[in-house]
């Protein structure tokens, strides 16, 4: 062993430099006093000072969905790491690869009620891929390597490590860069040859092949095979809402996004399939609604997953194939292209495929719509007026169903929502990761007055740190979803959920350092976004729509992806 | 339902027990049996879980299992490919010296041991197939049992494989 002896924060600054971090999203707190004292004197990590560690959590989780790499947030002992448990559950289901420390009362006193002192490692055990209680310093740089391998490979997800205090301020001599991986931990990425051949046998043999699209596409960059491979067997595609923009949805082979709030068509195509190839997606419930058995009848499934244990978890399937979603569309489309068929899909298939593709479209531009509603006319506005490169973000609610129906996604990692725990607050901070992540793209956050309002605090970690987002709010003065559904479901009788006085939106952007304007009017939109970016500043856009308006169509409670409701607006062909 | 054993080969960390009883209570699925035991691998722990469920319940709890970074090798036993052992300790009731004399004769027939007597009662020790276990404690009962303690089942596969590995 050679060398000076090296802080324990020393160490963990160090392994995440190594590991190619750049950035972390955190608070501080007395137990990390030793990591800050480092970081202050570093400045090849930026830190960047959050407003609450929620926020820190969801940013990092943003910045890892829109670069590939691992987001990394901190958060100090109790109340700090507390709050980081949903920021970490929301990104640990869709599987979006964080790593977070945490600091941790001193090991002597772990079990005392000591101040500050939570279960950090029992209570995200449940919430995360893997966590660790770090007890001699000497582990440091073994653990760290492996969260970030764990984090990374295989199905992405969240580590936690939590960091004693006098784990942090011990000087150790030590082996930096280890690495050496748990014997344990073998993540299967490459499928299995036989399964492949069958599923090439049942794609060659179908009339009416479909692709369905999840985040995996796009966590593993498969979006390329995936628009080949569409293109070659002539099936068209359609998504989950974590798999929003694993193909442009212009593309005449994208029906957009299927299930609960997903398009009348995307649905329908799911019924009339006889081959659904299903890539990176965990069926999840606001997918196949709740009838399974009206949940493509009539098709082979073949099921495409990195994580063994999501087959024949929600969906019994034919043909399941464990491993990475790229590797495997490379695989499937290498055999299919043996067998020198091209346009294997029925000519009536892909004539049928590019009506529907047509009728949606069509639907989409037309902003002006008869009957269509201003939160409707609002979010085709959008789709129009921003351009293929902007990053939108969402909260949970309404505003996060408008944007995925109708607003059309070019490209992988430009459409970031909170998928598998539908956490209101989350679209603000991610925007936050997301502009950190990519400063010269412009980042939108499509929220909701009832969304924003759990995390606008953190316009001031925008303004201090000079973190320019947009926040453009559906504002009706309720928390929309739930609304809709009292109104459809409960007699109308809107139990809590009326936001009664809302903020002058525009003030609390103001009064937070922030450019602000209000939109009346869809037509207004486009010149409110235009001061908004040409100010230079984080900005809020308060968007008056109608207090009652609903997106639909949908699937409703106990129903199936047959079954939509409110398909009026829907061009029907 | 049907009682499944899973017999896992674990690091030997702390929090190990607390994460793979986790995934069994948020796949809501019950424990009936566990037993955690060093083995023949420094650094390993074997642990032995007895859960009621259907087949395809227990494919996920496998599969899951499987997913946790701490456990190395996930083995699901059949009953007619595994020896299954429980080891039980009980205290009964003898009022008289008849009952004395019959609990011990129905002791004896099952292969259990006397492993201490009282006046009133004596404390019999049984190792076997959980089933035995229950016919004896069923027998038991008769005399009245005041004390009843199982270890909880532990298992090793027959022959080479040792049970099928997932």
């Amino acid at each position: 062993m050679t060398g000076e002896k090296l802080k324990g924060a020393e160490i963990v600054v160090e392994e995440l430099k190594h590991e190619g971090v750049e950035v972390a999203f955190g608070i501080p707190g007395g137990v990390l006093l030793d990591l800050y004292d480092v970081l202050y004197q570093d400045d090849a990590l930026r830190h960047i000072l959050m407003r609450h560690e929620q926020c820190a959590a969801h940013a990092a989780d943003g910045y890892a969905r829109v670069s590939g790499k691992a987001g990394v947030c901190i958060a100090t002992s109790g109340p700090g790491a507390t709050n980081l448990v949903t920021g970490l559950t929301n990104a640990n289901m869709d599987s979006s690869p964080v790593v977070a420390l945490t600091g941790q009362v001193p090991t002597a006193a772990i079990g005392s009620n000591a101040f500050q002192e939570a279960s950090t490692f029992t209570i995200t055990m449940p919430v995360t891929k893997h966590n660790f209680l770090v007890t001699r310093t000497e582990d440091l740089p073994k653990i760290i390597h492996n969260a970030f391998h764990i984090a990374t490979t295989g199905r992405k997800g969240v580590v936690l490590i939590d960091l004693p205090k006098d784990v942090l301020a011990t000087r150790v001599h030590v082996e930096l860069h280890p690495k050496e991986t748990f014997a344990s931990y073998k993540p299967k990425i490459k499928p299995n040859p036989i399964q492949v051949k069958k599923a090439v046998e049942a794609l060659v043999n179908a009339e009416r092949p479909l692709i369905l699209a999840g985040g995996g596409v796009i966590s593993s960059e498969a979006t390329e095979e995936l628009r080949y491979l569409a293109e070659f067997l002539g099936a068209p595609v359609v998504t989950t809402l974590m798999g929003k923009g694993s193909i442009p949805e212009n593309h005449p082979f994208s029906l957009g996004m299927a299930g609960m709030h997903g398009r009348l068509y995307a649905n329908r195509a799911i019924c009339e399939c006889d081959a659904l190839l299903a890539v990176g997606t965990r069926f999840s419930d606001r997918l196949t609604g709740w009838q399974l058995d009206q949940f493509a009848p009539e098709a082979t499934l073949i099921h495409v997953d990195v994580d063994a244990a999501e087959i024949n978890k929600n969906i019994q399937v034919d043909i399941p194939i464990v491993g990475d979603a790229k590797l495997a569309l490379q695989e499937l489309i290498k055999w299919l292209e043996k067998k020198r068929a091209t346009d294997m899909g029925s000519n009536v298939w892909v004539q049928r495929i590019k009506a529907m593709h047509s009728a949606c479209e069509a639907c989409i531009r037309d902003v002006q719509r008869e009957g269509a509603s201003l939160s409707n006319m609002i979010i085709k506005e959008l789709s129009r007026i921003l351009d293929d490169e902007v990053i939108i973000t969402t909260e949970v609610g309404q505003c996060q169903m408008f944007a995925a129906h109708y607003y059309l996604t070019k490209k992988p990692r430009t459409f970031i929502s909170s998928g598998g725990l539908g956490t209101m607050g989350f679209g603000f901070p991610a925007a936050i990761g997301a502009k950190v992540a990519a400063p010269d793209k412009r980042v939108v956050d499509l929220a909701g007055d009832g969304s924003f309002l759990m995390t606008c605090h953190d316009l001031a970690t925008c303004v201090e740190n000079d973190i320019p987002v947009v926040v453009c709010i559906f504002h009706n003065c309720y928390l929309g979803m739930v609304r809709q559904w009292q109104e459809l479901f409960f007699d109308k009788k809107y139990s809590g959920t009326r936001l009664g006085t809302t903020p002058d939106f525009v003030k609390l952007a103001e009064a937070f350092g922030c450019y602000g304007e209000r939109v009346e009017k869809p037509g207004e939109l486009k010149d409110a976004l235009d001061h908004a970016f040409e100010s230079g500043k984080p900005a809020v856009i308060d968007m008056i729509v109608g207090q009652e308006d609903k997106i639909l169509p949908m699937i409703p409670p106990g129903g199936s992806v047959i079954g939509m409701i409110g398909t009026e607006q829907c061009k029907l062909i | 339902m049907q009682t499944h054993i899973i017999s896992l080969l674990v690091e030997d960390h702390p929090g190990v027990l607390t994460r793979m009883s986790g995934m069994f209570t948020m796949r809501g699925i019950n424990i009936t049996s566990l037993t955690v035991s060093p083995c023949e691998k420094e650094g390993l722990s074997r642990m032995t879980v007895a859960i009621d469920g259907s087949e395809q319940e227990l494919e996920q709890v496998r599969k899951q299992l499987s997913n946790l970074i701490e456990v190395v090798k996930v083995v699901d036993l059949k009953e007619d490919e595994a020896i299954v052992r429980d080891l039980c300790l009980m205290k009964v009731h003898v009022k008289d010296s008849n009952a004395r004399s019959e609990v011990m004769q129905l002791a004896e027939s099952y292969g259990a041991k006397i492993a201490d007597a009282m006046l009133d009662s004596v404390i019999l020790e049984l190792t076997g197939e959980p089933k035995k276990i229950d016919r004896f404690v069923e027998l038991m009962k008769h005399f009245g049992i005041k004390q009843l303690f199982r270890t909880g089942v532990t298992a090793i596969g027959r022959g080479v494989a040792g049970g099928i590995e997932r």
